[in-house]
């Protein structure tokens, strides 16, 4: 990795730590996430409250990096949480999560239970 | 120290009152499991508890602003529930005056909720309560409500509060239920009110917590993220080490 890239996941991991999730400009909600590195393979969960079963994508997009869609059962609006001066509806949970080592695609699976989502990817060899 | 923080009553208490905190740490468990208590028996709020330490912020309900760290009562309980995390500088400070100020003002108890994060939480349908006990006598108390906790670390502003009461002789129960470390865990919440209504004979209903364990989640999911921040500044992940001494 070079230094640019270098600073400009460190600015992404700053980022998403300061703000607050709920990404007015696009919609989507930024879910609460974890990444467990194990000697075979790296395990990311994440917790996605409504989210619709059927509709969560998960895509490899580098070796080291993946992306996270998925749609919630219904519109969340966050006036029916009591923000009555925010009105915007999200329907759609995204992050991009950088692994912190290189990450086989073939070999991905995910599972969604108790409405948190587990994927687990090989680490390259 | 103490008046770093500072614990503000504006009304009367009993002489005698069990005092149950509800502060952010693992799962959210004892914010979502106090304020589940709060709501149901219809607490009123008696004080707060403020600090420059803290954020600059209050919490608007029903357009009246708030401190986000709120003392409730009802009858012999008090229960004191945070809306924001807890910064890692004022922890000390924090339990320091929570423990003063409940002994000043004659708690016979203090009750502290909260999760104890497992890694295999997805897999675990009934999460247990365990209970860490400034004197061993107080297992008396438990009622069957939780399994007495032997070994192991406990990191943070129960950490420090149980070992403040033992110093001083004031019996504190920290109850600590099996979680998610990152996540809100409703379930979780449930369970610990469960053993609450156990040692203190308190009926509250948890169905509630089941029932919205979706947008409970959901509407914690920042005060989780913030927290998440300052557990990993009182490296809060080392209850999960094995202390090196035994027996």
């Amino acid at each position: 990795m070079n230094f640019a890239e270098y600073l400009r996941r460190t600015e992404q991991i700053a980022g998403k730590m300061l703000t607050s999730g709920w990404n007015e400009a696009s919609s989507t909600i930024e879910p609460l996430s974890d990444i467990i590195l194990g000697a075979r393979e790296v395990v990311v969960t994440m917790d996605l409250p409504y989210v619709d079963p059927n509709a969560v994508k998960v895509d490899v997009i580098a070796d080291d990096t993946i992306e996270v869609q998925a749609n919630t059962k219904h519109k969340i609006c966050l006036k029916d949480l009591g923000v009555k001066h925010r009105g915007t509806e999200f329907t759609l949970y995204h992050t991009v999560i950088h692994m912190p080592v290189p990450v086989d695609e073939k070999g991905m699976t995910h599972k969604l239970k108790r409405g948190i989502l587990e994927i687990h990817l090989p680490r390259q060899t | 120290m103490t008046d770093l923080v500072r614990v503000v009553q504006k009304e009367n208490l009993p002489r005698k009152f069990t005092l149950m905190n509800g502060l952010p740490d693992v799962g959210l468990v004892g914010v979502v499991a106090g304020s589940q208590i709060v709501s149901t028996l219809r607490m009123k709020e008696v004080g707060t508890v403020e600090s420059e330490l803290f954020p600059p912020l209050v919490v608007l309900h029903d357009g009246v602003p708030k401190s986000p760290i709120r003392v409730f009562a009802k009858e012999s309980l008090a229960v004191i529930i945070a809306e924001t995390a807890i910064p890692a500088g004022a922890v000390y400070p924090l339990a320091e005056a929570i423990v003063n100020w409940a002994s000043v003002r004659g708690a016979d108890l203090v009750l502290s909720i909260g999760g104890m994060a497992v890694q295999n939480r997805q897999d675990i349908e009934s999460p247990k309560v365990f209970a860490a006990l400034s004197d061993k006598k107080l297992s008396n108390l438990l009622n069957g409500a939780a399994e007495v906790l032997g070994e192991g670390y406990i990191v943070g502003a129960y950490a420090l509060m149980l070992k403040r009461c033992a110093e001083i002789g004031l019996p504190a129960i920290a109850l600590l239920t099996q979680s998610f470390y990152n996540y809100p865990d409703p379930e979780a919440a449930a369970a610990a009110v469960n053993s609450v209504n156990k040692i203190l004979g308190l009926n509250v209903d948890t169905s509630e917590l089941l029932r919205k364990a979706e947008e409970i989640r959901l509407r914690s999911k920042d005060i989780m993220k913030r927290t998440q921040t300052e557990m990993a500044r009182i490296n809060k992940s080392q209850e999960y080490d094995v202390p090196p001494l035994y027996g």
